[in-house]
């Protein structure tokens, strides 16, 4: 019997060790959703986090320019990849089940929940800092919405009646914690509900963001931001003193065009000009426009986006800005995106003169300066004459040019009414379906016309 | 006078009993009928009791038996049982080695074992002397073909990497469907590469015991809905220490090679497809290149193509047929070398007992740059310390040292030479490897002279056991384990590679150690009453911890490219460390209740909790019942004389799978993001789900086993119903939730299916024997419920088909068909969703189940002669009724879609109207005119194949002559694996998974894939 006894006692002695506590193990990577917005230090790092989910691959970290610059390309690009996604998007014959589509459109919800998240808890953070951390959140979360409702809204803004156009759902604050809750069965926003809360956000992020803030969203990206809002309404005055805004604010913050077109691009950290651009290095952060129009000469992949020589010879021999272009692989290639490890510019100065170039046009006003003055900012950086008396087209002509793949072909084109590959501006293939994934999970989501 | 003694009834299963009256006492000896050698360990027991002995180091035994006893069962391991009559006081017992399979043998069961006889639930045994010498670098291969409804698939030819095993089916979509493996009580993990079945030196197995239904597997409980695999490694015998000497060396090869153009066909295909683009441009695409007339464009694209032949024929002329590369030649290693040289000694008194061996095997890749060598040492021990105390350990350390090549879709990887045009010269003229833009695609040789690809793991697994005894029947045992992974995985690309150019050469090492601690504690009790009820129980715990720590270090810009570790990069670029635990707490339970022998029952369950369970249900139960019936021992039966045995069984039971879970996947969590050079922060890294828990396998069977004409004829047959619940599935959510999916418990699917296996003697005499052994087994996976919602997982990728739907097996083809080219103007064409007209734009086709890569059949049929000291061994194993699809098909057989070498069954493409072909119109595709082949019937084709598996005839030198030369035995053979493979499918092998997709839905793909190994050996085995 003492045997037994010993035995017994030492199955005990195991069995007690490994006691019910021992089951509750924490991810040592990581900390538990609740404790991630308990302190204003923590919050603040969920701040800082959401400008990564911004710079997704999917969304600012390149999906979201190229995309636009594809199914705008009207002959000035060639998709050549064996993707066939992006090859539906360059040839407006998107399926509904299009993986980059669906992706971007998850990618920027999912920079809307972490922003809710972080306005419902702002009452945490350091009441220092509370302004500015609201600010910011509001600013992605308005740049998410941005995108959402320009790629995937029905139609414009101005192609209708923008109260009855169909927008995308609207969500504002978190919901339930379980993802599967019907809560999130949401229906479609108008398209103005949409861009009423773009405006209302980037008004807050304009008026308490600081002028500088590192790479960190700022004063005159949330102007220029609302100015490119305003434009997709067709609002200039608005559009005209939100760009002003943004050059008063940068001029005299130090943000000013860098000395040559060439340098603006392929760098490691923001220049004078940025604005705004998502950071990459090579331990963080994606750059798929230079995945996609660089050559694996520079380590990207074979070049699937090839530039025309049609864009080629838009730029006059003695523009500098067409000595970016890289003939490689059979092909020109696209100079802005051409370097490994780069970030992604977002919003540079050089757009706002443009913006105010063009609005001062169409209103015969010079808010600012006047248009031939703005529009040399960038005509001039390229060596090219001074136009005294330029007309909009010559504007918007150089709008192109300056701007050339940097993800605003498409709203470009469709503000200006143009006709791309055949298609009219407010064509259904011109827009973005709503993806399957999402209609498939949530019977409440209609569909864009001309998709199924 | 009452007396205790130990009974050790075999090497492996250790009970315990009293021995009780003495009334008479009968001696004996116990001699080996080969060669009169004493057998020590034999057990001697008394005919319908336990009460017995065992033979001493002379083979002779003494033993106390009532008066009136009739006979003695003599046992002993590797040998025959006989029932010898108790006549006078002394007997001579020459025990028959053991050769078919019989109702005697011992079949291990979790944590205890059981006679064949005797055992209700359904596990199937692979004997390690099957297998030993088999050579093939990992043990799960050996075990392809042997036992019924265990379905093995090597994904590729390359050495010692990914292995899929299938019992019974797959049972979930996210979780594994790999069997557990228990490696003498201790559970068996992967590492982050390679197979971990790969580390174990199968010469040292002396069985695997399948657990197939859920009587047999519930006491695993919540890991063992994919069945468990029992490996028992050898014990040493009592007796004098046996040494045992084993080499082996032969030759590697591919199965197959394919056909590709030569540079003549080749220039005279794209020339002739240059043409054909220029007139479809022209003609029908709408010219919108503005060519001026048709001829303009036929000058064009014949310019263009002959620009690309001048870029790609380097420095010799293409027109003179300068060069003529076969690139597929250079991805093989001709005659690769194969090597295993093991020492292993056996021995012991009928106290303590060892088993020592050390072991190398050596074997180069059929493909280049790709090697594997395994050097294993073990120890397995047991010393009977006391009377009731027993002591034992088993130890093994393995070191693996494998040459690794990339993912079969990379252009690194050897296969992805066939690629490249047969034009192209291997080399410049200074004597360097051409590369882009000369070679199509980047040159993977480039990679064997550049880069290193080097991983080297080690394995430290074993436990130690106490086993007393406490009581009259009743046993504890205690294990104590350890299963000890570190691995390093350390690459370079030099900065002429494609993975270091641009970047000045680039490097990364990842280490890995996993440390898994197991202890076993559970009691044994075995009873009989009155000689009617025999009761055999199992309770005990079991917890396990298990610890990864994970490095990670990559870096760029080296100064020297012959430094290749990371202390030569110029910048660390990234690194992480990463830990992670996990335990496991354990209660099971067994009881087995025969009465008289005839009517069997066994009660089995299991309680685990997990800690990575949600908090909601943190423990799950796995209970399972089974019944068997021996009605051959009936008195209505026993006219039936050429009926010597009949069992029919039964079973039910629950069990779990717990590896669709990570070890936090229940719980909300946010991690570190990086961002920026300095920046960062938190992002959420999981939407957690408190419900989480196993997956469900319910399992019914119900089956017979029989033995005829005094059991020369064994066979057994199971049907069984297994239908998984509770099925984890990343349930796809609104995106406003912030996320796309969350993992839940809600599908459902099932498995059914038959298993039949059945071993003769044909031939006995006296010199000749002729042994068959037939397994056949038939599953039918479907679908049953995905998230509810859901019907269906569609194909994401343009070159594979896989879906899941439900009602249809896991992983089935749905897609386009195919119809041939039309025969007025060489079109790909497809048939409509009406199945009868067809389309030539792919986009417009029907979509439709165009194949199942799950196999309907598969078998194996092993004959086994001997001859007097010949013996020969043929397995051929054969699966049937799956498809494969080609992914690589619309590279390399595409009408010359691109410049791709293509497969020479594209010659047949269309050329004239009116002409019949499956292949289109050779079309380069340069202006993006027309679609470039996708994924449809074109290239899924059907895959059964019937394989010559493994064939070995060994001369074993007589006892006479080996004893002359002082040797205790001496075998010398040859053998072969995969030297014969007779199948319809026209890539390089049908039996193939490529690896960079591989996984539960994306099976039966190729892509560039090596063909299996098919190797021939000599060896050599003495014994001292």
């Amino acid at each position: 019997m003492k045997k037994l006894s010993i035995f017994i006692a030492i199955a005990g002695v195991v069995s007690l060790a490994s006691c019910d506590k021992k089951l509750d193990l924490q991810n040592p990577q990581a900390i538990d959703a609740e404790v991630a917005f308990s302190t204003s230090d923590k919050v603040k790092k969920v701040l800082a986090g959401n400008y990564s989910s911004l710079g997704d691959g999917s969304l600012f970290g390149g999906d979201a320019l190229w995309m636009s610059e594809l199914m705008a390309s009207g002959g000035d690009l060639n998709w050549v990849g064996t993707f066939p996604d992006p090859r539906q998007i360059w040839g407006k014959t998107i399926q509904t089940n299009n993986t980059y589509v669906a992706a971007t459109y998850s990618a920027a919800y999912r920079v809307i929940f972490n922003s809710n998240n972080i306005l419902a808890h702002i009452d945490v953070v350091d009441p220092a800092d509370k302004t500015r951390v609201t600010a910011e959140a509001k600013f992605l979360r308005a740049l998410a919405y941005f995108e959402l409702i320009k790629y995937f809204g029905e139609k414009p803004f101005f192609a209708g009646s923008p109260a009855t156009l169909k927008g995308v759902p609207l969500i504002t604050a978190p919901g339930p914690t379980t993802p599967l809750d019907d809560f999130y069965k949401l229906p479609r926003a108008s398209v103005d509900a949409v861009y009423q809360q773009i405006i209302a956000d980037l008004t807050d992020a304009e008026t308490n963001l600081p002028a500088d803030n590192g790479y960190y969203a700022n004063k005159p990206s949330a102007s220029l931001a609302l100015a490119r809002v305003y434009l997709q309404q067709d609002k200039f005055a608005e559009a005209r003193d939100a760009a002003n805004r943004c050059i008063n604010v940068a001029t005299v913050n130090g943000f000013t065009l860098v000395g040559s077109y060439a340098s603006a691009f392929n760098n490691d950290e923001n220049t004078t000009e940025d604005l705004f651009a998502v950071q990459v290095t090579s331990q963080a952060g994606t750059n798929s426009c230079f995945t996609f129009f660089s050559t694996d000469t520079y380590g990207a992949r074979d070049g699937d986006i090839e530039v025309t020589d049609a864009h080629y010879n838009k730029y006059s021999v003695l523009d500098n800005r067409r000595n970016l272009f890289f003939f490689e692989a059979g092909a020109w290639r696209c100079g802005k995106w051409r370097d490994v490890y780069k970030n992604v510019k977002v919003m540079r100065l050089a757009e706002a003169y443009l913006t105010r170039a063009e609005c001062n046009q169409r209103l015969s006003t010079s808010v600012g300066a006047t248009v031939a003055s703005d529009l040399h900012q960038t005509r001039g950086r390229a060596g090219l004459v001074l136009l005294a008396a330029p007309t909009l087209q010559q504007i918007l002509d150089e709008r192109e040019l300056e701007l050339a793949f940097e993800g605003q072909g498409l709203w470009d084109a469709k503000r200006l009414r143009l006709t791309v590959d055949g298609n009219a501006w407010n064509a259904d293939k011109m827009t973005f379906p709503i993806p399957l994934r999402e209609r498939n999970v949530n019977a409440n989501l209609s569909q864009n016309p001309g998709y199924n | 006078m009452r007396k205790l003694k130990l009974l050790v009834l075999s090497s492996i299963l250790l009970l315990t009993q009293q021995l009780w009256a003495q009334n008479k006492t009968v001696t004996g000896k116990v001699t080996d009928s080969r060669d009169g050698s004493p057998v020590v360990g034999a057990s001697i027991v008394i005919k319908g009791t336990t009460t017995g002995t065992v033979s001493g180091a002379d083979g002779s035994f003494s033993l106390s038996v009532p008066n009136g006893t009739k006979k003695l069962v003599i046992t002993g391991v590797g040998f025959e049982a006989q029932d010898v009559s108790v006549e006078g006081s002394s007997i001579q017992v020459s025990m028959k080695p053991q050769e078919a399979r019989n109702l005697d043998e011992v079949i291990v069961t979790g944590y205890g074992s059981q006679v064949k006889r005797d055992v209700t639930s359904v596990i199937a045994k692979v004997k390690g002397s099957e297998v030993q010498n088999m050579p093939v670098a990992d043990l799960s291969q050996t075990l392809q073909g042997r036992a019924a409804g265990v379905f093995v698939e090597a994904q590729n030819g390359k050495i010692g990497e990914g292995i899929k095993i299938r019992v019974r089916g797959s049972s979930t979509l996210n979780g594994s469907n790999e069997p557990l493996y228990v490696v003498d009580g201790v559970p068996l993990v992967g590492g982050v590469y390679g197979s971990a079945s790969s580390d174990i030196n199968f010469n040292d197995v002396e069985s695997f015991d399948i657990l197939k239904d859920a009587s047999a597997a519930a006491i695993y409980g919540s890991r063992a809905a994919n069945g468990v695999v029992l490996i028992t490694t050898k014990k040493g015998k009592a007796g004098k220490t046996r040494f045992t000497l084993n080499t082996q060396y032969g030759v590697q090869n591919p199965t197959n090679k394919r056909e590709f153009l030569n540079a003549a066909e080749y220039i005279e295909l794209f020339t002739e497809a240059a043409i054909n683009t220029a007139k479809y441009h022209y003609n029908r695409a709408g010219n919108w290149r503005g060519y001026a007339s048709e001829a303009a464009a036929i000058t064009d694209m014949t310019n263009y193509v002959r620009g690309r032949f001048n870029r790609y024929s380097g420095h010799s002329s293409w027109q003179n047929l300068e060069t003529n590369t076969n690139w597929q030649d250079q991805a093989f290693n001709d005659d690769a070398g194969i090597g295993l040289i093991e020492l292993s000694a056996s021995g012991g008194n009928d106290k303590s007992k060892f088993y020592i061996s050390g072991s190398i095997n050596k074997q180069d890749g059929i493909l280049i740059a790709n090697k594997f060598k395994r050097m294993s040492l073990r120890f397995n021990f047991d010393n009977q310390l006391t009377n009731w105390l027993k002591v034992g350990l088993n130890m093994s350390l393995a070191k693996t040292e494998r040459q690794r090549v990339s993912d079969d879709n990379a252009f690194n990887t050897p296969m992805q030479l066939v690629a490249l045009a047969p034009i192209t010269p291997l080399r410049n003229l200074d004597g360097v490897l051409y590369n882009t833009p000369t070679t199509t695609y980047y040159n993977g040789l480039i990679d064997v002279e550049d880069a290193k690809n080097h991983a080297n793991g080690y394995r430290n697994q074993g436990n130690i056991f106490f086993e007393s005894r406490i009581a009259k029947g009743l046993t504890l045992r205690n294990e104590l384990g350890i299963d000890l992974v570190n691995q390093s995985d350390e690459r370079f690309w030099g900065s002429r590679t494609d993975g270091g150019a641009g970047i000045g050469g680039a490097a990364w090492a990842q280490w890995f150690r996993n440390m898994r601690l197991v202890t076993n504690n559970y009691f044994s009790y075995l009873t009989s009453i009155n000689e009617k009820h025999k009761i055999d129980a199992t309770l005990g715990m079991s917890f396990e911890n298990r610890y990864d720590e994970y490095s990670f270090v990559q870096g760029e810009n080296f100064a020297d490219e012959t430094i290749t570790t990371l202390e030569g990069a110029g910048t660390i670029t990234d690194g992480t460390t990463t830990h992670d635990e996990n335990n496991f707490l354990s209660y099971f339970g067994r009881v087995n209740y025969s009465l008289n022998r005839k009517y069997l029952l066994s009660l089995s369950a299991r309680a685990d909790a997990d800690s990575r369970f949600g908090t909601n249900n943190k423990y799950g139960l796995f209970p399972a019942a089974s019944i068997g019936w021996i009605m051959s021992d009936e008195s209505f039966m026993k006219g039936a004389q050429w009926l010597s045995f009949l069992k029919l069984r039964a079973s039910y039971g629950i069990t779990g799978n717990n590896t669709g879970l990570g070890f936090y996947s229940a719980r909300s969590a946010y991690g570190s993001v990086k961002y920026a050079v300095d920046g960062g922060g938190l992002g959420i890294t999981n939407f957690g789900n408190d419900d989480l828990r196993w997956e469900k396998v319910a399992t019914a069977d119900l089956g017979f086993e029989f033995g005829l004409f005094n059991n020369r004829v064994t066979g057994e047959f199971s049907w069984y119903n297994k239908k998984t619940t509770d099925m984890l599935l990343a349930v796809p959510t609104p995106s406003p939730s912030g996320t796309t999916t969350i993992l839940a418990n809600i599908g459902e699917m099932e498995n059914k299916g038959v298993e039949f296996s059945l071993n003769t003697t044909n031939i006995s005499s006296k010199d000749f024997k002729w042994t068959t052994a037939l397994n056949i087994a038939r599953n039918k996976n479907k679908v049953l419920k995905l998230d509810g919602n859901q019907k269906e997982i569609l194909p994401t990728s343009a070159r594979f088909a896989n879906a899941v739907i439900i009602g249809q097996p896991i992983g089935i083809f749905y897609g386009v068909k195919y119809a041939g080219a039309d025969p007025a103007n060489g079109d790909p064409l497809y048939y409509l969703q009406d199945g009868k007209t067809t389309t030539n734009v792919y986009g417009d086709a029907g979509q439709f189940i165009i194949g199942d890569p799950n196999p309907d059949w598969i078998g194996g049929i092993n004959n086994t002669f001997t001859w007097k000291g010949l013996e020969l061994n043929v397995l051929f194993q054969g699966v049937f009724g799956n498809q494969v699809q080609d992914g690589g098909g619309g590279f390399m057989s595409a009408s010359a879609d691109w410049f791709d070498n293509q497969t020479r069954d594209q010659l047949q493409r269309w050329k004239t109207p009116g002409q019949i072909t499956q292949v289109p119109e050779a079309r380069l595709n340069r202006f993006g005119d027309f679609e470039s082949p996708a994924i449809s019937t074109r290239y899924v084709y059907d895959a059964s194949y019937v394989r010559l598996k493994n064939i070995t005839l060994a001369y074993n030198v007589p006892q006479r002559v080996a004893s002359k030369i002082k040797l205790s035995n001496a075998r010398i053979y040859i053998s072969g694996v995969n030297l014969l493979t007779f199948t319809d499918y026209p890539g390089w092998d049908p039996e193939v998974n490529t690896d960079y997709r591989s996984g539960n839905i994306n099976q039966g793909s190729d892509f560039y894939a090596a063909p299996q190994i098919k190797s021939i050996v000599v060896g050599l085995s003495i014994g001292l």
